[in-house]
């Protein structure tokens, strides 16, 4: 396992900071060893200064399901976020009805190896569903999703504790969330209410308002109602989402990425290998990270992700980051 | 002699259980293809295939077992009504139940039952001259399209509200509760409550056909059933016939008095075989055990009197007001939102053949599929059209032109379907959010499911309602990609009407004119 501190993040970011002379100025600086250098030496003395560090799990190992393991292992094992007997809610992209390979929902595997970390943690039950977008059924079966978790669940007989299922209207509950930006009442799904420990499980993919979608914009999956209303003001609901249904762990796929036409693509042209995988305590660090290794972006130039940094709803500044990678 | 009645009754259950069983599973099953002809009830139907053919102006591969049925019913006479017709199994359950103890004042007249056969006779002018109207009558289709539309949603909604009711009481309830909801949710209900335009109106007619029992039982069998009319054609010289053995017979009148279909007449020796539904329960009730069905030929029936004069003015009321019809204005600038099922026929080729069953409505996935009131004409009622504010067309579903019996909708190949258009979206600038400087929205451009993108952004500059310029991502309609699949209006944010409509113009099967 190879450690690096993301140091030069803190060296750089300024509240004015503009990510692309930031980028310049790290290459001008010498590279990645020198970086790596002085992200060593310095690190603990800004950390100290900044806040607290949150680590980061970057994995690419070979297959979904590995690199899924290799991440959640990176950050401390799923027990360090699952205690024996919580009821967990699982929640993957089965947004569209398209198949794996399209890379508009979760890879099964990916899906299924999280699952399978959760029992194994010690879960009293897994409960996997997300409110689709086009027909439930279609996007369940063509995801490769319902499938996978059901054989899994068949196969090691735990029918029981791991379950995937539809969305029902009359399991959405008006909550209101104190102290909104935006988002001051909303139906929301009682399951993911009422769990334990939520792990959300996005894809990463382009997506053509919000820029790109990762985990934070993954929990709109437990929303009910006119969900193309809170478009208006998507990134301060995203952060009055979360902050209402906090996220125990946020593991992010990128085995595959759809880099363009998202968040449904349907076109093979627009998916890019990327074999790597994301995880996280902090939905806001995995999705930086993610932001930036992925698709090249400043976290703070995204702009859902740059409103939840500001607003302290997981760290406000990247250099907060340990990237931890293997 | 119990054991032929008890088997016919067994056959109307088997029957009937089979019907819903079909109409059950006409629905996306986590499968593409529908493994089964859930249709099939449609394709047995002489009158449905008769019409279609005559209409349609086409031999129809897909209505064969209505020929036979056809057959079967030249040898066995009418046994179709009495044994499996599933409206006449609902109608003879309500008569056992409802109006069980229905005392019936003031008789029909019998020479009411002359009207079937002039329905049938208008139907098959009408027809003729490509203008078809037997989804107004036909059983089979009635009953589907009331159930689709009317009866299933009803109880669907009634299933919920009581488990919703239960779910949400306090205590143990619940544990005893959504075991059972969770087993008719995955058997029987519906995936989404459905809903449908003109849903009161198709039950309150079903209700009227079943409350028609009150004064004579099998009402519509006899009166008005033009399946039945044309079975009783048909069937009337069926080998297959009520016999007494007259040496034994007392006269005591039970069977004449007791028959549902009155075909018994005037002498009860006499049997008019084109009335007889072969139910046979005259042979169960008789006290000398007389009366018989068997091959052999009984007495000759006395022939309904139609009487000419309304043969003839039947005739000339299907043919004469075809030209009516077809100088309706919609031939020529048709409803802009009359936008049919993706396979759909030319417009006057559509109509001739669709009989209004309501099966792709059934089986739509998204429930955009709604019965037309008069967008389509008088003569277009309950036709399919795609309601995109209430639905939209599945991108990857073939489902509508799997069930539709008589191929007004084309059967299409998924690549195929996919690159059928059935109309196009444009934007309202004036109420997209974006366009009129409200706010950023992408929810058309998100759910487009072309893969390569219909709905495109261009960044412009737009001035806001409070004058600041800012930059908005503004949705376009690439046109040529477009499949009018009505996903854009269906999910567009705006609550009441979207901003990003579909018409269609440009649909593919589109070529402008009616029937010939």
């Amino acid at each position: 396992m190879e450690i690096a501190f993301a140091g030069a993040y803190h060296v750089v970011m300024t509240p004015d900071g503009c990510p692309f002379s930031r980028r310049r100025f790290l290459q001008a600086a010498g590279g990645a060893a020198g970086a790596f250098a002085a992200s060593a030496l310095f690190a603990p003395l800004l950390q100290a200064a900044i806040g607290k560090t949150v680590d980061v799990g970057v994995s690419s190992a070979a297959s979904p399901a590995e690199r899924a393991r290799r991440a959640v292992a990176l950050v401390g094992g799923m027990k360090s976020f699952v205690s024996r007997g919580d009821v967990v809610v699982l929640k993957p992209n089965i947004g569209w009805d398209r198949t794996p390979e399209q890379a508009a929902n979760t890879d099964p595997e990916f899906v299924v190896a999280v699952a399978e970390m959760c029992l194994a943690a010690g879960a009293g039950s897994v409960r996997v569903f997300d409110r689709t977008c086009n027909d439930a059924r279609r996007c369940y079966v063509n995801s490769g999703i319902k499938d996978a978790v059901e054989q899994f669940a068949r196969k090691n007989r735990v029918e029981d504790a791991l379950r995937i299922y539809h969305v029902e209207d009359r399991k959405f509950v008006r909550t209101s969330i104190p102290n909104a930006l935006s988002l001051k009442e909303w139906d929301l799904y009682r399951d993911a209410l009422e769990a334990d420990k939520i792990v959300n499980v996005p894809i990463a993919k382009h997506h053509s308002l919000a820029g790109i979608t990762l985990g934070l914009k993954n929990m709109m999956g437990i929303m009910g109602g006119n969900r193309g209303q809170i478009h208006y003001r998507l990134p301060e609901c995203l952060v009055d989402l979360h902050r209402r249904v906090p996220v125990a762990l946020t593991v992010i796929d990128a085995g595959r990425v759809l880099v363009r036409n998202g968040p449904s693509g349907g076109n093979l042209a627009d998916v890019k290998p990327f074999g790597k995988a994301f995880a996280s305590r902090d939905v806001v660090a995995a999705d930086g990270i993610a932001a930036e290794k992925i698709f090249r972006l400043a976290p703070r130039d995204v702009e859902h992700i740059g409103r939840a940094m500001a607003s302290g709803l997981g760290i406000s500044s990247v250099g907060q980051i340990r990237l931890v990678e293997g | 002699m119990m054991t032929t009645r008890k088997l016919r009754r067994a056959s109307q259950w088997v029957v009937f259980l089979l019907f819903a069983f079909l109409f059950l599973n006409t629905e996306y099953k986590d499968n593409d293809v529908l493994p089964y002809a859930v249709n099939i009830f449609l394709r047995l139907d002489p009158l449905v295939a008769g019409a279609a053919t005559l209409a349609g102006r086409a031999l129809i591969g897909l209505v064969w077992p209505a020929l036979v049925v056809a057959l079967l019913t030249v040898a066995l006479g009418r046994f179709f009504c009495g044994w499996f017709c599933p409206l006449g199994a609902v109608i003879d359950a309500a008569d056992a139940t409802v109006f069980r103890k229905t005392r019936r004042k003031g008789a029909v007249p019998a020479s009411w039952r002359r009207y079937k056969y002039l329905i049938l006779v208008f139907l098959a002018a009408s027809s003729l001259f490509t203008l078809q109207w037997v989804f107004l009558f036909d059983p089979i289709s009635i009953l589907i399209r009331t159930f689709t539309v009317s009866v299933f949603p009803a109880l669907n909604l009634v299933i919920h509200r009581i488990f919703d009711g239960l779910y949400r009481s306090p205590g143990p309830i619940p544990a005893f509760s959504e075991p059972v909801y969770g087993f008719l949710k995955s058997h029987f209900l519906a995936f989404e409550q459905p809903v449908f335009r003109t849903s009161a109106i198709v039950g309150l007619l079903f209700l009227g056909i079943l409350a028609m029992e009150r004064h004579q039982r099998r009402f519509w069998c006899r009166n008005l059933c033009p399946l039945g009319g044309l079975l009783a054609l048909v069937g009337r010289f069926g080998l297959f016939r009520r016999r007494i053995t007259e040496a034994g017979c007392t006269r005591c009148g039970l069977c004449e008095s007791d028959c549902r279909m009155s075909a018994i007449g005037g002498d009860v020796a006499v049997t008019d075989h084109g009335e007889c539904i072969e139910c046979m329960d005259c042979q169960a009730i008789c006290p000398e055990e007389v009366i018989h069905f068997s091959g052999t030929e009984g007495r000759k029936p006395a022939a309904v009197d139609l009487t000419r004069r309304g043969v003839l003015a039947s005739a000339a009321l299907g043919a004469f007001t075809v030209p009516f019809f077809r100088v309706e204005a919609h031939g020529k600038a048709p409803d802009p939102l009359l936008i049919r099922p993706p396979g759909a026929l030319p417009e006057g080729e559509f109509l001739a053949r669709c009989t209004r069953c309501g099966e792709c409505m059934r089986v739509c996935i998204a429930n955009g599929l709604q019965p037309t009131w008069f967008e389509a004409g008088i003569e277009g009622m309950w036709s399919p059209i795609l309601v995109s504010r209430i639905g939209y067309c599945e991108y990857n579903c073939t489902l509508c032109g799997q069930v539709c019996p008589t191929g007004a909708i084309r059967r299409l190949p998924l690549p195929e379907k996919r690159k059928t258009r059935l109309g196009l979206a444009y934007v309202d600038r004036s109420r997209c959010l974006p366009w009129a400087g409200q706010s950023d929205c992408i929810v058309c451009e998100e759910h487009c499911p072309t893969w390569s993108k219909a709905i495109v952004f261009r960044e412009e500059r737009t001035q806001t309602a409070r004058g600041e310029w800012r930059m908005f991502k503004k949705p376009y309609i690439v046109e040529d990609l477009c499949v009018g699949c009505g996903i854009c209006e269906t999910k567009c944010p705006l609550a009441d009407r979207a901003a990003v409509l579909v018409t269609s113009r440009g649909e593919t099967r589109s070529t402008g004119v009616l029937a010939k």
